[in-house]
């Protein structure tokens, strides 16, 4: 049995985006939104059960969360939240074989039909959808939108 | 469980959470955001059984959906036998903690 260890890199590897185009790099940000979003939920769940305390106990949590710092890591967290929204329905599509071309003869130069113009399409969609929802947050959040 | 079974459960608890975290933030923009985040409002949304359903129902959506990825990203950094049994009761005991915690929450503020 050969002893294929060193072909485990672990995080390093994982964490890699180099060489393997856009699709690496959506890899990486889905996974790193998703760590992201988790770690704001079971956040978001503790914070809001303050509420339990009364109303000072909750004008006091919402004076911690409402400053400059509380908005970007909020509108940090939405921009994660739509990339990982749009991005997974990609993903989804993907795995349910819509846009990932048709068998064929695989001939010279070898380019993956999966890999095509439609999925890259819908991972920059993804990123500059995440910007524009990042823009209007911070816009709601620092009183320039009702 | 098959992880086919899984990944289904992980999808389509993806796509009915979608429609629910969008009414759910949507609601802060019914009104002027600060506003809305008053104690008065907040309590009468969690008084509003339709909403507080809502909010239960996306609780146990996003806590499946969140915790099944933390589970594919740890299975695709290690595996071995043990390891993944430990990571997938982990993972479901840090689920359901996270579900009994909202949902004291919700019933607490709810029954006053």
């Amino acid at each position: 049995m050969t002893n294929n260890s060193e072909n485990k890199k672990g995080i390093g590897g994982m964490i890699d985006p180099r060489r393997y185009g856009i699709e690496r790099i959506a890899y990486l940000l889905m996974r790193l939104s998703g760590l992201g979003l988790l770690v704001y939920f079971i956040a978001h769940i503790y914070e809001t059960s303050k509420i339990l305390q009364g109303q000072f106990g909750w004008n006091e949590m919402i004076a911690s969360t409402q400053t400059t710092h509380g908005h970007i890591i909020l509108a940090i967290i939405i921009g994660m939240c739509v990339f990982h929204t749009v991005n997974g329905i990609r993903v989804m599509l993907g795995h349910g074989g819509v846009g990932v071309g048709t068998p064929t003869r695989p001939d010279y130069p070898y380019s993956p039909a999966s890999q095509n113009i439609k999925h890259k399409i819908g991972i920059y969609s993804a990123i500059i959808l995440a910007a524009i929802a990042m823009m209007y947050g911070l816009a709601v959040m620092f009183g320039e939108l009702k | 469980m098959r992880e086919s079974i899984i990944m289904k459960i992980h999808y389509g608890t993806a796509l009915a959470s979608i429609g629910l975290v969008a009414v759910h933030i949507l609601m802060r923009l019914t009104q002027d955001y600060a506003e809305s985040l008053e104690y008065a409002n907040v309590i009468r949304n969690y008084y509003f059984l339709p909403y507080a359903g809502m909010l239960e129902i996306i609780l146990i959506l996003l806590s499946i959906h969140g915790f099944i990825g933390l589970r594919v990203i740890l299975l695709e950094l290690k595996q071995g036998r043990i390891y993944e049994k430990v990571i997938s009761y982990s993972c479901f005991i840090a689920m359901i903690g996270l579900i009994t915690y909202g949902t004291r929450t919700i019933i607490m503020v709810n029954m006053g």
